[in-house]
């Protein structure tokens, strides 16, 4: 049964999330490029609402939401914040809150969770090394056992919250090698504070998403209790993708909902900018771009909404996880190129204003662009979907 | 307690957009709860948070009012009467008072009745005033605040134009709240909207309610809307688009030949 | 209900800080208006206590009688009392037209009245005329983004509430002639419940009326804070002028309400009105569209405002006001 509609609950959700982020959120956005924080303020009213890793079950904080109602948060907060950072902060929390709700231990989870979802931990994803991105097999931090506790050793990079995880508190779900001989077998997840003992944070400086941090850090000896470890040990690299993927429905959701935004500010000047005695709107150069943009992104929604619902047919039992893993790469391929190339339009309909930094559109494009690696680069989502199609003996690689 | 709050639901009038004609564009303009009435329920929850009771809500209305009611449940609210009926469209206000006052007895009786001083598309300030008076209740409009209930009597801080009152009235008593500058709406929190769906949402008909039938929709309305038309328009002036130093000066010199400015 | 059995207009006047609002004179005026187009009598009434020597300045501006409601416990206002006594008044009356004040305690009682004698009632109405002899009351609809003509055809009295400087209290007449008749309030059915504890008035210290101002620069939606409304008060002074605001910019905290122009606000009429960032809503434009020269400022070539403007500049306020400013420095200089 086709039904496109949301649930009167999710209407309900949606305007209450709209309605905070229009007062809270859309008046101090692009203040966050300065600040470099997302305001205290602003995480107090989100943790208030409910709206941090609200995917987590109540007992431990959360709401219990599906992806679909996930979906909705993050597509508002992607309309009010145009740099990204709420969006960010959000789609990282919501999606690997709901990999350790499903896979961490009892007492992990009422350590940690309630702390996440009153907005004082960050909860973040720390898979990505110097040297390994895509590769995830290519990790070179490793995990052992010893005695009744674990040490870790190596390194992350290219990791989103490090400063908020390191300063505020929380940490980062992460993937080391604990039995390198049986490769994809042989890696584990495990929470890892990022306030422990032989974590050294570094920072980078990046084009885009200013509120929240993009760093790095060195795990030197770090131990952990076992009760942090999520899901068994060697199951990281299966439960790992359940999180990217979350992750990845969540952004091409935000990403669709940034280029329709920006498409909105782009209408509002071609209908008051003249040029030639007419309004750009009336030429159709630009109409047949704001057509085609138009049409693309709203495909993009509905096909991001499709694999977030696909994906809570799965936690109920009802799809597979091969259906999923090819909808969400599906959702997330073109999703970050075709909201870049609608917020790219809108720039240059306001030509050299276009290009200066009061121009909130060049700001969205910077936060949109991140999404072409993060989570899962574009590339790896045509090879998911390739290998679906054509089955696993066409892999050339691990 | 027993505590009742009369909300309604309005277009959002407040974000209206015109097209260049200078007229306004209805389409796609939103339905919300009037901001006086979800000031009037804060305060209710207020008052059921201090003094312990239940808070139900009651909006006589078309059934799209639904989501309006929904968020008062989501915001706090006990249990929602909706009152829908054919039978009532094309009621002015003291067919609407009349209505509710009927469905007021029927659920009641109510401790204390809360409404918006107005609402936001008729303005009127109708409701609370007649409502009271079909239920020979005492009533007090302009209420920024309800100080407190004690020995059966509530006290509350009434504007004035330039100042204000503080008023006691025995209950049962109804209060007409007007929010105080600056006051921050309450969003509905997640878990709130998933306690909603579980709420009691009563629908009431007509015959729902035991009335004087004569008295409801469009016969029950004395008065009648008989004409609506764009604003008079004054003559046209003249509208600068470019320089404004040069705009500034020709206004200037307008205002000191008609001696505004010597 | 015999609509013929009712006939007259009743202005119910108001008494503030023991003196006669200024209000009843302007409904009075209006009244009179009214009651000659009816041909028909004016009738006004006043509730108090020792408030005799207020009936004549009612005939002086137009009642052919002046009720005077004379009584101890009507010294303070109190809505259910004076809903009551008024309602048996008018029911005894019986009138076919009665104004009320819109002010805060107009529109307190006055809906109770309406609902006691099962009546119709017009809330803020704008204008009041008669054609072809009947009675259409004139007000802003949907939420004052248009003007609709409401009549009150088979019920009576039709009541309609007006707010103050909608109208002009005006043709005060020594000579004119007219009853004084005292009253007493029919208690009869009156079961107090309320108690006045306090009354507080609250003065502003400083800031210039903006119902009395010359001239006001009145800031809305597009001023975009509180702060922004710093420039606009700068503007005032060197006008010698009050800064005003829109229900939106009231609403969002920028501005108290007693700076609020508009339906439900203030009315003015001063000889400059500058609307710095006012869409111009009529829900707005009925509070100042009698304003003698109407200067507008707005982003928004489309904004309905410019349509009632003589002046308008299109352009961000942040940049024309300071301009302003600067000129006008200029020109007082000289």
């Amino acid at each position: 049964m086709l039904d496109f509609t949301f649930t009167e609950e999710q209407e309900m959700i949606r305007e209450s999330v709209r309605d905070f982020a229009k007062k809270k959120i859309e008046p101090i956005a692009l203040k966050m490029e300065e600040t470099h924080k997302i305001p205290d303020e602003v995480i107090e009213g989100m943790a208030e609402l409910g709206l941090i890793a609200p995917t987590v079950s109540p007992e431990y904080g959360g709401q219990g939401f599906d992806p679909v109602t996930a979906g909705i948060i993050a597509e508002e907060l992607s309309r009010a914040d145009p740099t990204g950072s709420i969006p960010v902060f959000y789609l990282v929390q919501a999606s690997w809150g709901h990999v350790f709700n499903k896979y961490g231990t009892e007492e992990a989870k009422k350590e940690i969770l309630p702390n996440v979802t009153k907005g004082k931990w960050f909860l973040g994803i720390a898979t990505t090394e110097s040297d390994a991105g895509s590769d995830v097999l290519g990790t070179k931090t490793t995990i052992r056992k010893e005695g009744n506790k674990y040490i870790v050793n190596g390194e992350k990079m290219y990791i989103s919250g490090v400063r908020e995880a390191y300063t505020r508190g929380g940490g980062h779900i992460t993937i080391a090698k604990q039995f390198p001989e049986l490769g994809a077998k042989g890696m584990t997840l495990f929470y890892l504070p990022l306030q422990s003992k032989g974590i050294i944070p570094q920072y980078i400086d990046d084009l885009g998403r200013e509120g929240i941090s993009t760093g790095g850090f060195t795990i030197d000896n770090v131990e952990i209790p076992p009760h942090y470890i999520i899901g068994q040990e060697g199951k990281g690299f299966y439960i790992v993708h359940e999180g990217y993927e979350y992750a990845r429905g969540l952004i091409a959701v935000i990403s669709a909902a940034a280029g329709l935004k920006s498409l909105e500010r782009g209408m509002n000047y071609m209908k008051q900018r003249k040029a030639f005695g007419l309004p750009l709107a009336k030429f159709e150069a630009l109409q047949f771009k704001l057509a085609e943009h138009y049409t693309k992104l709203s495909y993009l929604r509905w096909g991001a909404y499709y694999a977030l619902w696909l994906y809570h047919q799965e936690m109920l039992g009802k799809a597979s996880r091969f259906e999923v893993s090819k909808a969400i790469a599906m959702a997330k391929m073109f999703a970050q190129e075709w909201a870049c190339d609608a917020i790219d339009d809108v720039m240059q309909w306001q030509g050299a204003f276009g290009y200066s930094k009061e121009c909130v559109d060049q700001v969205a494009w910077r936060a949109i662009r991140s999404f072409g690696w993060a989570e899962g680069t574009k590339e790896i989502m045509k090879v998911i979907v390739s290998r679906e199609l054509l089955g696993k003996e066409y892999i050339s690689y691990k | 307690m027993k505590i009742l709050v009369l909300v309604k639901q309005v277009p959002d009038t407040s974000d209206v957009k015109f097209d260049e004609r200078g007229v306004m564009i209805r389409e796609g303009i939103q339905s919300i709860l009037n901001m006086f009435d979800q000031y009037a329920l804060e305060e209710a929850l207020r008052i059921r948070e201090q003094y312990g009771g239940e808070v139900s809500v009651m909006t006589l209305a078309p059934e799209q009012a639904k989501s309006a009611l929904q968020k008062c449940l989501a915001l706090g609210a006990d249990k929602a009467y909706h009152i829908s009926d054919r039978a009532f469209g094309g009621s002015d206000t003291l067919a609407t008072s009349y209505a509710l006052s009927l469905a007021i007895q029927k659920t009641g009786p109510y401790d204390i009745i809360f409404a918006g001083n107005q609402a936001t598309d008729g303005d009127t300030g109708h409701i609370g005033p007649q409502v009271a008076e079909w239920l020979g209740i005492p009533h007090t409009s302009y209420v920024e605040k309800v100080e407190k209930i004690e020995n059966n009597v509530v006290t509350v801080k009434s504007l004035l134009e330039d100042g204000y009152r503080t008023i006691e009235m025995k209950l049962p008593a109804l209060v007409a709240c007007i929010p105080p500058p600056n006051f921050e709406y309450s969003n509905p929190t997640m878990s709130g909207i998933i306690k909603a769906k579980n709420k009691p949402y009563i629908w009431m008909k007509a015959d729902d309610i035991d009335g004087d039938k004569s008295k409801f929709g469009l016969n029950g309305s004395p008065t009648r809307v008989v004409k609506m038309y764009p604003p008079p328009k004054r003559e046209k002036g003249q509208i600068f688009t470019g320089d404004y130093r040069e705009a500034v000066r020709k206004i200037i010199e307008h205002l000191k030949e008609k001696k505004v400015i010597e | 209900m015999n609509l013929s059995d009712y006939k007259g207009i009743l202005v119910v006047g108001e008494i503030y800080d023991n003196k006669v609002r200024p209000v009843t004179y302007q409904l009075i005026s209006k009244g009179r208006q009214l009651a000659n187009d009816l041909n028909t009598k004016l009738y006004a009434i006043l509730l108090g206590n020792n408030i005799s020597q207020f009936a004549n300045d009612l005939i002086y501006y137009g009642a052919d009688i002046a009720y005077i409601m004379e009584d101890k416990i009507l010294e303070n206002y109190v809505a259910e009392l004076y809903s009551a006594v008024l309602s048996k008044f008018i029911e005894n009356l019986k009138p076919e037209i009665v104004l009320i004040p819109a002010t805060h305690t107009g529109r307190e009682y006055g809906p109770r009245i309406a609902a006691y004698l099962q009546t119709g009632m017009t809330a803020d109405c704008t204008d009041l005329q008669i054609r072809n002899g009947k009675f259409i009351q004139i007000r802003p609809a949907y939420g004052g983004n248009i003007m609709g003509e409401i009549i009150t055809p088979n019920h009576r009295p039709q009541i309609a509430t007006v707010r103050p400087n909608v109208f002009k209290a005006e043709n005060y007449d020594k000579n004119r002639k007219g009853e004084i008749v005292n009253v007493k309030p029919d208690l009869s059915k009156v079961n107090l419940r309320t108690v006045i504890k306090e009354i507080v008035k609250t003065t502003q210290t400083g800031t210039k009326k903006v119902d009395e101002a010359r001239v006001v620069v009145s800031g809305g939606r597009g001023i975009g804070s509180k702060e922004g409304f710093a420039i606009l008060q700068e503007l005032a002074d060197l006008l010698g002028g009050a800064v005003g605001a829109s229900r939106v910019a009231v609403e969002l905290g920028w501005m108290p309400k007693s700076a609020q122009v508009g339906q439900s606000g203030l009315t003015v009429a001063p000889d400059l009105y500058i609307a710095v960032g006012i869409s111009g809503t009529i829900q707005h434009i009925v509070g100042m569209k009698d304003s003698k020269i109407i200067v507008a400022i707005n982003k928004d070539p489309n904004a309905p405002i410019f349509n009632i403007a003589d002046f308008g500049i299109v352009g961000d306020y942040r940049e024309v006001i300071p301009i302003f400013i600067e000129e006008l420095k200029k020109e007082l200089k000289k």
